[in-house]
């Protein structure tokens, strides 16, 4: 009952305040009524009696206040009234708001962005299955040039039955399939998958099934993802159990997989994301594979709660027991690298991101600086109204809250502008995005995102306010009221603001410095010579199917057909084909090499193989050293022959001609090189691989002695490449109607994507630097001229004394040269320290590198000087007696 | 002469003594200071300055409860009523009273 009266009470009280306002009076005035009569009946004048009631009431409008604010819901009023009061104080100053406000969004802003990238690579959990348990296997060949090698079917075999520590271990092999099911041929990219694959991942399927062991001696089956299955089939659900014709063969269509199913390997385990359906890879076929062979991209699961150093302890185990067995890994052995899915995933991008994360940490600690600086110069504005209303018996507790209540409201608004900002700025990166980043595809503004931001804007909110809270709190009565007294409080605001101004500058250069380094390193990998030109050049794939051309001899006509075809259409100056496009996504293709037949196999050097058409080298522009490049003569029938690059030339034969040298490779992937052949000519090394890191020697086969599906063709055009693609489609049509060419697109795309990476990070590093400088000068024009203003009066006596406007304008820029050399000195120091831990994302230049510093800090310094000069400037404008009399 | 004992010094015998004036009957704030007045002989002069907040303190705790009424003389006045639990109160605050005045006791005694 008393609970309920109370709370009828409180909900009247908030809900109808101006209600008991009114019975407040009226109780008041009902009282002084009641007094008022009793005195008049004691013999008093009416006027008499009524000043005498209210002198009993004693101060009526205390009472009132006390009452008031005895009421609980008072004090959350009071703070709401705070609110409001904030409110108005920063709708009358909208310039100050204006620039708070942006000056928040920005930080928050960028953040916000970075944040959802970060948190969608690094933080958030594989889209599987206890996603933590899932290790991706390595075979570490570092001593033959692949650190990150596949492993191969036995291999995975010795993992699967010796290790302790495992739940289970799947494999994939990226491959393609050509559809000739309803409608256009049409070439798919699948992978070839163990049975137990998808169970190992943890993910499956949205209709049907995934693989399953039975698989493994059944009829072959398919599994599609879903947007094959939407665009393809029409999303017809009753596909799943009907058979389809794939590679010539028929097979069940066993499932289709959701449509948010992403296979996220890592990027240069050369598993596409896009996978357009999975076939099986038969234990049958797998049980016969040679122990060289190494083609199987290892995803292992742990057992729960086994801990990544007993899985690695387990695996590495397995691989001193199996070097020791099989005489096929030499003196050296074989080594397994075992390494968290999710970390590998993100292993090159890691530090960048990072890296990225604390630059916009720096800029939001440079814009939080510029607002703490905005707030500290209307505390010291205010400080007379502040002095004033100590004087009249404020609490402090009560303007204090009024400071917190300001930095509140503008956290929030800053808050709600930075959301967009990031909003925006997320999909920028989006846009962006390098292709090798699959994962930032799923970066989005989620709750995580959103209480990141709330997080971040209430902290710097309240650390923005703490600032003018510090020197309200040490304000001295007196002194404020004492017109000259106000010095001791403004000094301390213009420390504080100076060393605040510092460390904007320091920022700045930290963050000029990393987007100079960057820009230097893109610009030097864009320098390097690939060994190619791509430009003007068409690119696709083909694959022969050998289901329908059974002989060698059928599929080499075909295609030999087809390169005449191509050469003959109109628009094309020449067409070459190449088993692997630079920078593309298809595995890696090599081998060892020896020279002498009676030398240590075991120890033989790797190098990267290729079967190329005659024409290839000639359109990309590849420089030809000696010898001959393949030509037409080197078909099935005709001798084996190679061409090899001039690092291999100079590795096996140093200072003599490679020119009708023997060799012997193995490009069957037997493990074991066993095939002689006779090098015919040395080109320059072409950068296949990678723009930056590749350094292994090649092996180039003719396509007619060594077959391989699919082939990229280039295609050199005299106009545009676009062009062409209807031609060249309906020529092959008519050559065989069921052959779909596909990833059709401009050779310099590949390299363009190669570099993206880099250029991804240097983008956004130069917007943090453009944001940083523009902020750190607006902060070192914030000081300079507030320190303008307060010294008017000073100015206006040297001037009247007879100072030139130059000495005083010179004195102004003197005090924020030293600023932004004080700052400029720190920068450089704290970007030395950080360049250095980041010293792998470069390319070509030194994290001291001189000319990056020599054109950062002048130019820094020439901007900080403008932002000095605008102040400067005012200083000396006006005659000396504006300045005394406004002072 | 002694001091009357301000409202301010003895805000928790305020209370005790509005609470027990009203358990007699319904009264508006005047009367109750009137009868405060009256009942301990003028030691007690509650002014309306310290009886009106007193009184919105006990009706927010529930104790009293306010009602307006036409008075005899035909003015709007706000009576106040002691509640179930003002009554309970009541009977904690007078418990608490004969403590306080057997300790006060004992140690006049004593000295």
């Amino acid at each position: 009952m008393r609970s309920f009266r109370h709370l009828r009470y409180r909900l009247r009280a908030i809900l109808r305040r101006d209600a008991i306002d009114r019975e407040l009076d009226d109780e008041l005035a009902a009282w002084i009524a009641a007094l008022t009569a009793r005195y008049e009946r004691r013999g008093w004048t009416r006027g008499a009696a009524r000043t005498r009631a209210l002198a009993d009431l004693g101060r009526l409008e205390r009472v009132r206040d006390d009452m008031r604010s005895a009421q609980p819901t008072r004090q959350l009023e009071g703070f709401m009234q705070d609110l409001k009061y904030a409110w108005r104080s920063l709708v009358r100053t909208p310039a100050f708001t204006l620039a708070v406000i942006l000056t928040f969004a920005l930080g928050i802003g960028a953040n916000t962005a970075i944040f959802s990238v970060v948190n969608a690579m690094l933080i958030a959990p594989l889209p599987y299955q206890d996603s933590s348990q899932l290790v991706f296997v390595w075979s570490d060949m570092t001593a033959a040039g692949y650190p990150r090698a596949p492993l191969s079917a036995p291999e995975l075999t010795d993992l699967r039955t010796r290790s302790t520590r495992f739940a289970g271990f799947g494999a994939i092999w990226a491959n393609t399939t050509t559809l000739t099911d309803r409608g256009e041929p049409e070439q798919l990219r699948i992978g070839l998958v163990t049975s137990d694959f998808f169970g190992v991942l943890g993910a499956s399927a949205a209709i049907g099934r995934t693989f399953q062991s039975s698989d493994d001696t059944d009829g072959p089956g398919i599994l599609l993802s879903w947007p094959l299955f939407q665009r393809r089939f029409g999303g017809d659900r009753s596909i799943v159990g009907t058979r389809i014709q794939a590679n010539g063969q028929s097979v069940t269509v066993i499932g289709i997989m959701p449509a948010d199913f992403r296979l996220l390997m890592p990027t240069d385990a050369a598993v596409p994301d896009d996978l357009q359906a999975w076939q099986l890879l038969r234990a049958a076929g797998l049980a016969r594979a040679p122990r060289g062979q190494q083609y199987l991209r290892v995803v292992g699961r742990m057992k729960p709660g086994v801990p990544l150093a007993a899985a690695r302890a387990d695996v590495t185990s397995i691989a001193a027991a199996i070097s020791r067995e099989f005489v096929e890994y030499g003196a050296d052995g074989r080594q397994f690298t075992v390494v968290g899915l999710q970390a590998d995933g993100v292993r090159e991008i890691r530090p960048a991101l990072l890296a990225l994360f604390a630059g916009v940490g720096l800029l939001l600690v440079v814009a939080c600086v510029n607002v703490t600086n905005l707030l500290l110069a209307r505390a010291a504005a205010r400080d007379q109204e502040t002095g004033l209303r100590l004087t009249l018996g404020a609490g402090r507790w009560r303007l204090a809250r009024q400071c917190l209540a300001e930095g509140l409201v503008v956290a929030a608004l800053g808050a709600a502008a930075g959301m967009f900002v990031g909003w925006l700025g997320l999909r920028g990166l989006l846009l962006l995005r390098p292709a090798g980043l699959q994962r930032l595809g799923l970066a989005h503004v989620d709750t995580t995102v959103l209480a990141f931001t709330c997080a971040a804007a209430c902290f710097w909110g309240l650390a923005c306010s703490l600032a003018p809270l510090r020197s309200l709190l040490r304000t001295n009565v007196l002194q404020v009221l004492r017109r000259d007294g106000q010095r001791v409080a403004r000094v301390l605001h213009r420390r504080t603001r100076a060393s605040l101004a510092v460390l904007q500058v320091a920022l700045g250069v930290v963050l000029l410095v990393g987007a100079g380094l960057m820009v230097r390193t893109v610009v030097n990998i864009q320098r390097i010579d690939p060994g190619f030109t791509a430009d003007g050049i068409l690119t696709f794939r083909l694959s022969v199917p050998f289901s329908r051309y059974r002989s060698r001899e059928a599929a080499n006509a075909f295609g030999q057909q087809f390169r005449e075809t191509l050469a003959a259409t109109p628009g094309v100056s020449g067409v070459g084909a190449i088993s692997h496009l630079p920078y593309d996504d298809v595995p890696n293709w090599g081998g060892q090499y020896v020279v002498a037949p009676d030398a240590d196999r075991t120890k033989a050097p790797n190098a990267d193989y290729r079967v190329v058409t005659p024409g290839f080298f000639e359109e990309v522009g590849a420089t030809l050293i000696e010898g001959r490049f393949i030509a037409v003569e080197d078909v099935a029938s005709a001798a084996p022959v190679v061409v090899v690059d001039d690092l291999l030339a100079r590795r096996a034969w140093p200072g003599q001609s490679a020119l009708g040298r023997s060799l012997i490779v193995d490009p069957g992937s037997s493990g074991v090189p066993t095939v002689p052949v006779t090098v015919v000519g040395v080109v320059r090394h072409l950068r296949l691989r990678s723009l930056v890191e590749d350094l292994t020697e090649q092996v180039y086969f003719s396509a007619e002695q060594v077959p391989r599906n699919p082939l990229a063709y280039v295609v050199k055009t005299t106009g545009d490449p676009a062009a062409l693609v209807g031609p060249i489609r309906a020529e092959l049509a008519r050559l065989d109607p069921l052959t779909p060419i596909y990833d059709v697109r401009p050779f310099s795309t590949y390299v363009r994507e190669a570099a993206a990476g880099r250029r991804f990070t240097m983008t956004l590093a130069a917007c943090f630097a453009g944001v940083a400088t523009l902020l750190a000068s607006v902060g070192v024009y914030g000081v300079m001229a507030y320190s303008v203003t307060r010294r008017r009066r000073e100015f206006g006596v040297r001037l009247a004394l007879g100072a030139m406007p130059r000495q005083v304008a010179g004195a102004v820029l003197g005090e924020g040269a030293v600023l932004a050399a004080i700052g400029i000195a720190i920068g450089v120091v704290g970007a030395r320290a950080a360049a250095q831990a980041l010293r792998h994302q470069f390319f070509g230049v030194t994290p001291s590198d001189p000319l990056t510093y020599a054109l950062v800090i002048p130019a820094l310094g020439l901007v900080l000087i403008l932002a000095c000069w605008l102040p400067a400037r005012r200083a000396t404008s006006g005659t000396p007696m504006d300045a005394l009399n406004d002072a | 002469m002694p001091k009357a004992p301000t409202a301010e010094m003895l805000k928790g015998t305020l209370d005790l003594m509005v609470l027990r004036t009203l358990e007699l009957q319904p009264l508006h704030g005047i009367a109750i200071a009137d009868r405060i007045h009256q009942v301990t002989k003028g030691t007690f002069d509650v002014g309306p300055g310290s009886l009106f907040p007193a009184l919105h303190r006990l009706e927010r705790e529930g104790w009293i409860d306010g009602e307006w009424r036409m008075s005899d003389e035909g003015r709007r006045t706000r009576a106040y009523t002691l509640t179930a639990s003002g009554r309970r109160q009541l009977a904690i605050e007078k418990k608490n009273w004969a403590r306080i005045v057997a300790a006060v006791g004992q140690v006049l005694d004593l000295a």
